[in-house]
């Protein structure tokens, strides 16, 4: 997908504070289960694994499943103690893994 | 495949004089020369157009997935061929002998013309899933003391008996045959007792109104926000075959475009049709920086969201005050009102206030014209894509069973400029979000 991943969180936060982060990717989320008009099945092609870490160590993960719609959107909150950053990593059935950064202040 | 533009238009010396005048005001002014194409189409009144052939593919072919049924011997926007209506009802030689079981089955029968659940409440008929509302509710039909003739009559071709009616003839126009239509009317003899719905929202006479809730300039709710965030100013900086771009003349888009888009359609006396903003695209484009961004390709739906984006908050305004404008008002609200399709419906026939607008066809609202416009091009969460209008109206054509025309027809464009008109006022708000 050619579409940069969407990463929404504050810039700046306090020590100790819990921080939303959402994220959004552009994906198909083909689930493998429709038809094409030759009624060949389409095969599935989704991302099945989410990540995210913060200066290395990991914050949340997640598997996906094909019902899940299309461009998944997760939001999910971390308790951040320390500036850094935040790495994000969408996993592919192809393999392809898409990767964002982002950074946090911590004051 | 693609039809290629031939001739740009033409500048006349008076033009030429003009855009001297302006090459030197820009001169004494040191701000770079390209900034003059832009300043002479806007004192000249007229942007250059490419106007030589068509500004969508020919042939036109519609999309991948659409339905492919042959719908030519039906009325169209362009053509008046469907079946004369009967004069008067027919007569019953002798008596209906339908089955009651059989027509059970063909009043839910989605493959014919929606069903006549899409807009009737039949009592328990198809397990009283989402009927509609768009017509009466015939769930006690059976104790209306209706006879047989006056039923298949109503099926057959209801104008017999109402002129007016919103209901498709069917069968004039061959969507059932008689014997059928026997069936339909022994059943709804059987009507006795009133529907029983399995929840609120099943009873299309409860069911509320649905509200667009969603904020659709949230890129992270609504997809079309890519188009106008990384798509279209990629396109506007993007250098095309004659060595410019949209940015070119554009620099500040914007401010100089931030009301332009809310004035489409607009008549064109050159192409001697109303254009709208996608059309105008195409053809400016063709004939400023080279680009061949036909009606539905993806970087034309990525600009023209990205226009009207920039219009966004501006008050729908079109022009419908010159002769010419005037004129295609008037065809566009002829064509409003002009029955098409097998299933014979004009567009006043489903968002008419006076007619069916604000009642349920199946599970589907139908809005009246006054808000139609202003999401548009609008994401679609069903279709995962962006629809511009002219789709949209293709689409309606399509589901009524009735031939749609290439998305540059000027029968779009009357029908655009009318439909603008009656959103006049509206403030834009694109690009939106719909099912």
């Amino acid at each position: 997908m050619a579409e940069r991943p969407r990463i929404r969180l504050p810039k700046q936060a306090n020590k100790g504070e819990v921080v939303e982060i959402k994220t959004l990717l552009a994906h198909l989320m083909e689930s493998g289960q429709r038809k094409d008009s030759a009624g060949k099945i389409v095969p599935r092609k989704i991302i099945n694994r989410f990540a995210c870490a913060f200066n290395g160590k990991p914050v949340f993960e997640c598997e996906l499943e094909p019902a899940i719609a299309a461009n998944p959107y997760l939001q999910f909150s971390v308790k951040v103690e320390e500036s850094g950053v935040f790495t994000f990593n969408w996993t592919d059935d192809d393999g392809t893994v898409t990767t964002a950064e982002e950074r946090i202040t911590v004051v | 495949m693609l039809h290629p533009f031939r001739a740009l238009t033409k500048i006349s010396s008076r033009k030429q004089r003009l855009l001297a005048g302006v090459a030197l005001a820009i001169l004494a002014v040191s701000i770079a020369g390209l900034v003059g194409l832009q300043t002479r189409a806007q004192n000249a009144g007229l942007a250059p157009l490419a106007t030589d052939g068509p500004a969508s593919a020919r042939p036109w072919v519609r999309y991948t997935g659409w339905p492919t049924r042959d719908t030519s011997k039906f009325n169209s926007l362009t053509a008046i061929v469907s079946p004369p209506s009967p004069t008067a009802p027919r007569k019953l030689v002798r008596e209906l002998a339908g089955d009651p079981a059989a027509g059970q089955k063909l009043v839910a029968d989605r493959s014919r013309g929606g069903s006549c659940l899409a807009c009737h409440v039949m009592g328990s008929a198809g397990g009283a899933d989402l009927p509609g509302n768009v017509g009466p509710d015939l769930s006690e039909i059976g104790n209306a003391g209706r006879d047989d003739e006056w039923l298949f009559n109503y099926v057959n071709d209801a104008r017999v008996y109402n002129p007016e009616t919103v209901m498709p003839p069917w069968g004039t126009h061959g969507i059932f045959s008689e014997a059928e239509i026997g069936d339909i009317v022994a059943f709804l003899k059987t009507l006795k007792s009133l529907a029983r719905f399995k929840t609120a929202l099943d009873d299309p006479f409860k069911r509320p109104a649905p509200i667009e809730r969603r904020d659709n300039l949230d890129s992270m709710i609504n997809p079309a926000m890519w188009l106008v965030e990384e798509r279209a100013p990629a396109l506007w900086k993007a250098t095309g075959p004659s060595g410019q771009s949209c940015a070119s003349c554009h620099s500040a888009p914007a401010q100089s475009l931030r009301t332009w888009a809310a004035s489409m359609p607009k008549w064109e006396p050159r192409l001697n049709k109303a254009l709208g903003v996608e059309e105008f695209v195409t053809r400016h484009a063709k004939a400023t920086t080279g680009q061949s961004w036909l009606m539905q390709s993806e970087e034309n739906t990525a600009l023209s969201t990205y226009l009207r984006y920039l219009a966004n908050g501006a008050a729908i305004a079109p022009d419908t005050e010159s002769a010419q404008a005037k004129a295609a008002y008037k065809r566009g609200e002829a064509l409003s009102a002009r029955k098409i399709g097998a299933l014979n419906f004009s567009c006043a026939d489903c968002h008419g206030a006076d007619k069916s607008a604000s009642k349920w066809i199946r599970g589907q609202w139908l809005g009246e014209l006054r808000g139609q416009l202003d999401h548009f091009p609008t994401w679609r969460t069903s279709q995962q894509s962006v629809w511009d209008i002219r789709k949209r109206f293709q689409w309606c054509q399509v589901a009524i069973w009735a031939d749609d025309l290439p998305p540059d027809a000027p029968e779009y464009g009357d029908l655009e400029l009318y439909l603008a008109a009656q959103n006049a006022g509206r403030r834009l708000s694109v690009p939106g979000i719909r099912h």
